[in-house]
């Protein structure tokens, strides 16, 4: 059993007496070392629900646990959660302070109190992690809305914490940039920190999540794994959500015999591939580069004789080190996906990733061989 | 048919000021008039300030823009003539949201085009209903989450009754129900002839859609016409911030693994089943025009001869009539039914009976797909 990290218990919250209530005694966990998803409806309480769980607000009834313990809404106790929990909210507006892109970034760290080295390096790398070190200095009035939603989460990344809240972190953000926010959210899982969020893309969350919640008219209705939740559809329609496209197509296609039920296929290119007329076709090799951020990557890709070869990019050592190699990617988002797609249609490619991303990197070509679809090498370096 | 232009810009350069870089820079593009067109971009392309400049609120430093063939006169009678045909839906409700009670927003559109008392309270009423929003006719917008105010949005943009409908961003932030709902409304104003244009990052999405998607990359227009063509070239796919839909990828991958020609290209799931589904021999599919009087008692009519068969519903007065009922497929129902057809299953489809033309339109569609629908209309 794992540890939990925030609960509500009968949780009741509202507004305003005339509105009622918008959370309507709610019992919620979230595991701590989980990526989990919460999705519902508009105006089921997603929102209201995280602000509830970081002490934004107290409940009219009920009780907030963090880590087990009853939240008693002490200052020093808040801060302490807060530090430990950062949250970053759907609108980029309600959570930006300071005129420029730098002191924005930087708020949180100096706030604990961190010595001025280390609040520069913790801004610096989080823009970069972000991809807008280019605007350290500019003012936040000159930024698009994707931009703007790109500093906060930087000024959330730059606190460090624990555990991360993001409601709908990808909203307005367009299809890269969206994986990039997605990648930073398995960057972050992989180094032990608890990621939860909330989104309205059923597909992007489907391939994401370990654990789902669901949320409808201010109450839990599911709390466990995707499957069990997408199986029954009436729930599915009742939550005001649909079936995500990867699971519903992998549906039709078994009752049509051309693929079993199971195993339930996360991405296009597992999709794609239980639909493979013979199994012995040849794949192209894998070659996963991992990588530390000082690494010189042109010299490892001449030792190895992989240059020419289509090469992606994933994870924050193997992006700083694609930066100071000065290294040009064909596949700069969505690697892992778009290598092992690559490898599907016979030629190779070249995964250069971050040595903790390496089970996620290499999960989908571990799906193709694991369930005996064909055989996909897998070159280590 | 060629159909005439009824936005056109001309080499249009703007920037927000003078000492501020341009956003776009000889600036080229025609919208069919008619047409059902989607507009791609990475944040920042410029998609947002081009539908500025359409609308007469940003005036071109250089080039000039056409409306029905003639430049928009920016000049207070000019705008309001431009604006009355013309609606935008802008990215962040709040932006457009004016007035403290959800009524009074929608109202306030229509009001200012001088439009008779009664007029103005049936658009709003339609138009609240069209996007699910009657019962908080009276609610603060203050009370409304994000989703909701977007909708209040949507409802005021429609009870203009425009011409053209420019929507930026609208399923951003909706749950995936009310997305669908969304599509479905600018698929109805397609049929009744106004112009849809749409931009959106989700790309899945709009693939279904669209007839035309215009790609902005660099203030410029990097790409116009069939989407698929565009997505042929990656390396212009990630330089413009974008990648291409699930359907697409998985026709490319399973056509290569399976010695298919990738031609031609689903667009959606039941043109996807019907391509690689090796199920030649159609399920029935009972297609019951309706309107909201009358769809319950067609409901009982067909289902009481057809027992067990899932029903889909399509447009939101059949939804809102057979809100009651046993229905399987409530959201994006047109495709449910035909990938049940494609499989080879029976199934009911109770839809509007305005959206008539896009049923029939995905049948013809999925004959080249080689799916001929064994399809019958109950009227």
């Amino acid at each position: 059993m794992s540890e939990s990290l925030l609960q509500a218990d009968k949780v009741c919250f509202q507004y305003s007496k005339k509105a009622g209530d918008v959370l309507k005694s709610i019992d919620i966990n979230m595991d701590a070392g989980k990526k989990t998803a919460l999705m519902g409806c508009n105006g089921a309480g997603k929102s209201t629900l995280f602000s509830v769980l970081n002490a934004l607000y107290k409940p009219r009834e009920g009780t907030v646990r963090f880590k087990g313990e009853p939240l008693k809404y002490k200052h020093k106790e808040i801060l302490r959660m807060r530090t430990d929990v950062a949250i970053l909210f759907q609108n980029p507006n309600d959570m930006m302070f300071r005129p420029y892109v730098y002191q924005d970034v930087a708020f949180g760290p100096e706030n604990l109190k961190l010595p001025k080295e280390e609040v520069e390096q913790r801004v610096n790398e989080a823009l970069f992690q972000v991809g807008m070190e280019a605007y350290a200095k500019s003012p936040i009035m000159k930024l698009s809305y994707g931009q703007r939603k790109r500093i906060t989460l930087a000024g959330v990344l730059a606190l460090r914490p624990k555990a991360i809240i993001l409601d709908e972190p990808t909203a307005g953000l367009d299809p890269q940039m969206a994986y990039e926010v997605m990648e930073i959210t398995e960057q972050l899982h992989s180094s032990g920190v608890t990621v939860i969020m909330s989104s309205h893309d059923t597909d992007l969350t489907y391939a994401w999540a370990d654990e789902l919640r669901v949320l409808n008219d201010g109450k839990c209705m599911y709390a466990g794994d995707p499957e069990s939740f997408y199986s029954n559809y009436q729930d599915v329609q009742t939550a005001g959500l649909l079936l995500p496209t990867v699971y519903r197509m992998n549906q039709t296609l078994a009752h049509l015999g051309i693929c079993d039920v199971e195993p339930y296929p996360k991405t296009q290119s597992q999709l794609s591939l239980k639909m493979v007329d013979r199994k012995d076709r040849d794949f192209g090799v894998l070659h996963v580069v991992r990588t530390d951020r000082d690494t010189d990557l042109n010299a490892v890709l001449e030792e190895n004789d992989l240059n020419g070869i289509p090469r992606g990019i994933y994870g924050i050592s193997a992006r700083f080190a694609q930066r100071h190699s000065e290294l040009s990617v064909d596949f700069p988002y969505n690697a892992p996906e778009s290598c092992t797609m690559k490898c599907l249609s016979g030629s190779d490619a070249v995964l250069i990733c971050d040595p903790l991303m390496y089970e996620k990197a290499v999960s989908s070509a571990n799906f193709i061989n694991g369930y005996g679809y064909g055989k996909m090498r897998i070159d280590v370096i | 048919m060629k159909t005439a232009a009824i936005f056109e810009l001309q080499d249009v350069s703007f920037a927000h000021n003078v000492n501020m870089p341009t956003v776009l820079e000889n600036f080229n593009l025609k919208i069919e008039e008619g047409s059902r067109t989607a507009i791609l971009g990475a944040n920042g392309a410029g998609k947002t300030t081009m539908f500025y400049t359409l609308t007469g609120v940003n005036k071109p430093q250089q080039g000039q823009v056409l409306y029905k063939g003639e430049p928009v006169e920016y000049t207070k009678e000019g705008l309001k003539y431009l604006r009355a045909d013309a609606a935008v839906v802008l990215q962040n409700p709040d932006e457009q949201v004016f007035c403290s009670l959800v009524e009074e927003d929608v109202a306030f559109g229509p009001l200012n085009l001088d439009l008779p008392r009664d007029d103005v309270e049936r658009r709003v009423r339609k138009a609240l209903r069209d996007v699910r929003m009657t019962e908080y006719a009276r609610r603060p917008i203050q009370q409304l989450s994000g989703g909701q105010r977007k909708r209040v949005a949507i409802a005021g943009a429609l009870a203009m009754e425009p011409k053209v409908m420019i929507m930026d961003e609208p399923t951003a932030g909706l749950d995936p129900q009310a997305s669908m709902e969304v599509m479905e409304l600018a698929e109805k104003l397609h049929l009744q002839g106004v112009t849809v244009m749409i931009s959106t990052h989700d790309v899945d999405l709009v693939y279904k859609w669209a007839d035309i998607s215009s790609v902005l990359c660099n203030k410029k227009v990097e790409f116009s016409g069939n989407i698929d063509e565009f997505y042929s070239d990656l390396e212009r796919v990630h330089r413009c911030g974008q990648l291409s839909p699930a359907l697409y990828n998985m026709n490319m991958d399973v056509s290569w693994m399976n010695g298919l020609d990738p031609a031609p290209f689903p667009h959606n799931r039941c043109e996807f089943i019907a391509k690689f589904g090796k199920n030649r021999a159609s399920g029935r599919l009972i297609c019951v025009p309706a309107c909201e009087e009358d769809a319950c008692q067609k409901y009982d009519d067909v289902t009481k001869d057809l027992p067990g068969v899932s029903v889909g519903v399509y447009g939101s007065d059949s939804r809102f009539a057979l809100r009651g009922k046993d229905v399987e497929f409530k959201f994006d129902a047109m495709d449910e039914c035909y990938t049940c057809a494609a499989s080879g299953q029976d199934s009911i489809l109770i839809y509007d009976s305005i959206y008539e033309e896009t049923i029939k339109g995905q049948a013809e569609k999925l004959k080249g797909f080689g799916m001929d629908v064994d399809m019958e209309v109950v009227r």
